[in-house]
């Protein structure tokens, strides 16, 4: 049945992408008559019209009568031209009049504010501008450019000023077309997140015309810091109270050397916790933000160095090796690529439980710096490595070799890797060891 | 320079902790549990270094940060210590001299106060 009604759909959608009956453009196809033609066949007929009168008037004998008749013929060709005149002229304004009805009625019932600046003026509003600026009528709108900004204070998010020479509407009048979210404050004082488009007026006789349209965000804008301040808060919350037992753990092994067995269990159990904390943040912000954090030009071989020797400290059976014999430049979120490597690097070592070698390389070519990490554990068992970046899939789940963790950390790396650019691949053998790769865009002018 | 430690944190138990790895290495140690309090102890007398917490009651590290900075300008170098998901970016947002992020080992709390505040007569910090 399912395949049927998809059989249906897809005819369906196939019917629907063929093209439709040709409609032209309303607003796009201009005045019936145009002046010049209108003219030319004014003057084409009125030709015809005294070529014709002429001729027939000369058969007449009686020069008296010619003469009447002529007048005639001039007196009933004025009336005639005067007539279509006033047709022709009826008609274009009816189009003209039309038109600016029709695109006026449509840009009032727009949901979107809008606002025609021209020079050092707003010259129109909409309704929906009068309304999202919280203004009592269109006429508060309307006037002098300065006046407007002072009024309605835009800023940015943030609540710092802008110049007025950075404002949507003045780069727009230097030809800027541009998208920007403000701070205002509108007319009955409340303040508001607006997501503003500016742009110049293209056309005839349009110079120094911006159109600027814009609507509230200030909803989306609430939500964004709620995230912001709840994850900064979680953060804070669950890592306290580690950091104090950590610290404390670490304050009593000083102090009674004969207990540091028992408090290295207490400290490495903590790291775990925190482990796991990060990996829970890590994923919450990523899947709540959809855009790129803080980009900055950055040495991964410098990284690795630092990742490498974070983890060394915790992995005392194991030999942590590094390869990167050059400085690798990459343009990224240093510290969301850090939690990368050291991802991978936790997994090789909480997976090569015997201990032996975990071999980091950075290398530099064909335009990509590529990182890996390989181990000589246990390896991924074949059935199970195609789900391995999938969220919440844990390879070892439910095995002797299940080293615990929440099935985060690879599905956080390749988001990570692919919002820099990047690749994330794997070569496993069971029982002899993983290589796990992820590769990132040299920077630019970084030099190969 | 002076050898005390102005250690601005909320969580009572961290800050009994700092104060005994502190006077333990011999640094003079004082506290205070939010920024309000610290401008008060700053004013008793300016500390060799702060250790500054970023999320706090009354007035928190940013605030403490910039109100400090307009009074005494770089007199004496600000650490941050903070539980945020990106410490470093906590520090350069007001300017500190330093970061550690929480949970932190108690070697690297001491390693980075020796740095700034050297034993009389040892060399300055590079």
């Amino acid at each position: 049945m399912e395949r049927t009604g998809a059989a249906a759909a897809d005819s369906g959608s196939a019917q629907g992408i063929s093209p439709p009956a040709a409609v032209r453009s309303r607003w796009g196809r201009g005045l019936p008559w145009t002046p010049p033609r209108a003219v030319i066949a004014y003057a084409a007929v009125g030709l015809c019209w005294f070529v014709v009168a002429g001729r027939a008037l000369s058969l007449v004998r009686d020069a008296a009568l010619r003469d009447e008749l002529w007048t005639a013929q001039g007196v009933a060709f004025v009336l005639l031209s005067a007539a279509l005149l006033l047709e022709l002229v009826r008609r274009a304004r009816r189009g003209l009049l039309g038109l600016g009805t029709e695109v006026r009625a449509a840009v009032e019932s727009m949901l979107d504010g809008v606002l025609v600046v021209d020079g050092g003026e707003v010259v129109e509003a909409n309704r929906a501008a009068v309304e999202l600026l919280g203004a009592g009528g269109k006429d508060e709108l309307l006037g002098d450019l300065e006046l407007f900004v002072a009024r309605f204070q835009p800023r940015t998010t943030e609540g710092s000023p802008l110049p007025a020479s950075e404002l949507p509407i003045a780069r727009a009048l230097r030809g800027e077309r541009v998208t920007q979210e403000l701070a205002v404050r509108r007319g009955d004082g409340q303040e508001v997140v607006l997501s503003v488009a500016a742009a110049p007026v293209v056309g005839q006789g349009a110079r120094g015309l911006v159109v600027i349209v814009f609507r509230d965000v200030s909803a989306a804008h609430r939500l964004e810091s709620m995230r912001d301040e709840f994850l900064a808060t979680a953060a804070h919350e669950l890592k306290t109270p580690l950091a104090v037992v950590k610290a404390y753990a670490q304050l009593v092994q000083r102090r009674a050397p004969a207990e540091a067995p028992a408090l290295a269990v207490v400290e490495r159990q903590v790291d775990r916790m925190t482990r796991l904390v990060q990996h829970l943040l890590d994923a919450s912000r990523l899947r709540l933000d959809p855009g790129a954090g803080p980009t900055e030009r950055f040495d991964l071989a410098g990284l690795a160095a630092e990742v490498v020797e974070g983890v060394r400290r915790a992995a005392t059976r194991h030999d942590l090796q590094l390869r990167a014999p050059a400085p690798a430049l990459v343009q990224g979120d240093r510290e969301r690529v850090a939690r990368v490597l050291r991802s991978l690097l936790d997994n090789a070592v909480r997976f090569s439980p015997r201990g032996g070698p975990v071999v980091t390389s950075v290398e530099l070519g064909g335009g990509e710096v590529v990182v890996s990490v390989a181990d000589q554990g246990l390896g991924i068992p074949e059935d199970r490595q195609a789900r391995i970046f999938e969220r919440y899939y844990r390879a070892h789940a439910g095995t002797a070799d299940d080293y615990g963790g929440l099935g985060l950390s690879l599905d956080t790396s390749r988001e990570i890797v692919s919002r820099h650019g990047g690749r994330i691949w794997f070569e496993s053998t069971p029982g002899r060891g993983s290589t796990f790769r992820f590769s990132l865009p040299a920077a630019q002018g970084a030099g190969a | 320079m002076s050898r005390s430690v102005l250690v601005v944190e909320d969580d009572l138990d961290l800050v009994g902790l700092m104060e005994m790895v502190l006077t333990d290495a011999g640094y003079e140690v004082r506290t205070a549990g939010d920024g309000r309090r610290a401008l008060e102890r700053v004013t008793e007398g300016m500390p060799g270094l702060v250790l500054l917490d970023m999320r706090m009651p009354v007035m928190n590290g940013w605030e403490f940060a910039r109100e400090f900075r307009s009074r005494y300008g770089r007199a004496c170098p600000i650490v941050v210590v903070t539980a945020a998901e990106n410490a470093q970016l906590r520090a350069a947002e007001i300017e500190a001299e330093g970061w550690l992020a929480k949970p932190f080992e108690l070697d690297d709390v001491l390693r980075l106060v020796a740095r700034f505040l050297p034993e009389r007569g040892a060399a300055p910090p590079a």
